[in-house]
């Protein structure tokens, strides 16, 4: 039982920084930046890059990579939605333009590195260590703290810094933010900027932990949009409750059911708030058809 | 010659994709993701029936279209509970468990290791085994598809599917029940998808989850986008645009799997160009002044 636990914990732990680092980027934007994935992706492909193939340390290839991964998203904004946002596009003709980034850069990293699964792991594989007899390797240690560690310094950072508020008054009210001379744009830059951080941070992890395939990015990402749905759109404290649930029910289903199923369970259960409680955890309304 | 009419076959089958797509996409204004499941389920059921049981084609299309139409029915109640964005992710959701569901559920689908020895079509005792006729099959399918899509589309249905599109609370005030026309075009949209799948899974004989991915569900968007929305034509030469240039990249030289990359990173580029394009929003017919 206390397996399950731990096993909900790392989950949990993964999932709220997939969404948190999301939930940055939609919380200014208000629309689903699917390419996301991709970067949490490049995050883990360009560790491998230099930590395996240019053979630079560890401690440098991972500030790297964050650093490239980050400047993807960064990029991404500036070429495609900042001028998509100037024609007063609607949300989803910007969602429709991430998934035609995502295709892209997925089938960069294909041609580059190959459809195949890669590892940065330069260790044995071990059990890992004991606690009252559930094991927990050191990575998942690292997982556990890096996630909640930098989950909460994103709270600080929304809560004390003069961006932090400025994101907050972008997302309460962008228009009037503007009247009060805050530049939505470059707030909007930034969110991009952290929040593609926190997702290449979120790749490396969970690459050290289970290796890396290009497509690992996406469901990461579907885990972390449902968890942001589940927990009330455009609420970061939200994410807790919705992340929690979520892994929780993976990590039950798994084990009463089969792990095989997780996938669907995250979908189910998505289907089945919207019927229940459409508003999410923080009772923030989706958008619905309003007749 | 086989290779040419095996491309000319891909095109039908994709065609048929996009079309049914277009009603749900293009006139009803739902962008789905799930689309690629659908087309999994006309080929699963298919297979299923056909390998399995020994049903004949004229037994299977249709009980193909109506599981199809089933779960589209039942997944389109919940799912149009949400609009725009919401739909889409939640479409993503339903494309992820359809995909789950074949590679995960062994007895029924046989999971990852996909169900060979489909029999060839055969209507009446003629085999439809050769390239040619499996093509006027095809042809012959896909033109009803066309011709009842556009006679759809200009049916009153029709006009309320674009009415709401462009206005939901208009066009309920109007007295038009705007739920129950999503669910039908939703589900009859599904039900058309179906016929490429059931096609494709005799076409080729075998069949795997790969060939349903969200990433197949993306192509099929993309081909109705980039053909333009309620654009049956268009749609039709982005096909074979969309299909065909791969085909050109390797008479280039370029390696299979290189090429197989370059096509999605084509019509990736071109998503993103088009909704330039569109970024005023989708709908852009002519008006027409009586």
């Amino acid at each position: 039982m206390l397996q399950i636990f731990l096993n909900i914990l790392i989950t949990f732990s993964i999932f709220i920084l997939v969404s948190v680092s999301f939930t940055l980027i939609y919380y200014t934007t208000k629309f689903f930046h699917l390419a996301h994935a991709v970067v949490i992706t490049f995050g883990a492909y360009l560790t491998y890059l230099f930590s395996q193939q240019l053979g630079l340390s560890l401690w440098l290839s991972i500030p790297l990579s964050i650093i490239g991964a980050t400047a993807i998203g960064v990029i991404s904004e500036i070429s495609v939605y900042k001028p998509l946002r100037k024609r007063n596009s609607t949300s989803l003709i910007l969602l429709i333009a991430s998934l035609g980034i995502y295709v892209v850069l997925q089938n960069i990293i294909s041609m580059l590195w190959g459809d195949d699964t890669k590892s940065i792991r330069t260790w044995e594989v071990k059990v890992g260590n004991e606690i009252f007899g559930a094991y927990i390797t050191d990575i998942q240690i690292i997982i556990i703290v890096v996630s909640i560690v930098l989950f909460i310094a994103t709270l600080l950072f929304l809560k004390y810094t003069k961006i932090g508020k400025n994101m907050r008054a972008v997302s309460s009210n962008e228009e009037l933010s503007n009247i009060f001379g805050i530049n939505s744009n470059y707030v909007i830059l930034w969110s991009f900027g952290i929040g593609s951080a926190l997702a290449a941070v979120a790749g490396i992890l969970v690459a050290f932990d289970t290796d890396m395939t290009p497509t690992m990015g996406f469901n990461l990402l579907l885990y972390g949009v449902v968890a942001m749905i589940i927990g009330g759109v455009g609420s970061v404290r939200g994410l807790i409750g919705g992340a929690l649930l979520l892994a929780t029910a993976q990590h039950l289903g798994a084990y009463y059911i089969d792990s095989k199923w997780m996938d669907a369970i995250a979908y189910i259960i998505l289907i089945l708030f919207l019927i229940w409680k459409p508003l999410g955890f923080s009772g923030r309304r989706l958008k619905k058809v309003e007749i | 010659m086989e290779y040419l009419l095996h491309i000319l076959i891909m095109i039908v089958i994709y065609v048929m994709l996009a079309h049914s797509l277009n009603l749900v996409a293009g006139f009803s204004n739902m962008i789905s993701l799930a689309h690629a499941g659908f087309y999994g389920i006309g080929a699963y059921t298919t297979a299923i029936l056909s390998v399995n049981y020994h049903f004949p084609f004229l037994a299977t299309l249709p009980i193909a279209m109506l599981v199809s139409g089933l779960l589209a029915l039942i997944v389109s109640v919940i799912a149009l509970r949400t609009v725009d964005d919401y739909f889409i992710i939640i479409t993503l959701g339903i494309q992820v468990v359809i995909f789950s569901l074949m590679n995960n559920w062994m007895d029924l689908t046989n999971g990852p290791l996909g169900i060979p020895g489909i029999p060839s079509i055969s209507i009446l005792s003629f085999e439809f085994d050769d390239k040619i006729s499996f093509l006027i099959l095809s042809l012959f399918l896909a033109g009803i598809l066309f011709y009842i899509l556009r006679n759809i589309t200009s049916s009153p249905f029709g006009r309320v599917l674009k009415a709401l599109s462009e206005d939901e609370i208009f066009t309920q005030s109007l007295g038009k029940n705007v739920y129950k026309a999503k669910i039908t075009s939703f589900t009859i949209g599904a039900m058309f998808a179906a016929i490429p799948g059931v096609l494709y899974a005799h076409y080729i004989s075998y069949i795997d989850p790969t060939s349903f991915t969200v990433m197949e569900s993306i192509f099929i968007l993309s081909i109705v986008i980039i053909g333009g929305m309620r654009n049956l034509w268009g749609a039709i030469i982005a096909t074979a645009f969309l299909i065909i240039l791969p085909e050109a990249l390797r008479f280039l030289g370029m390696p299979n799997n290189i090429a197989a990359n370059m096509r999605q990173i084509i019509y990736g580029a071109l998503l993103i160009f088009v909704m330039f394009r569109y970024s005023k929003g989708f709908i852009k017919e002519k008006q027409t002044v009586n």
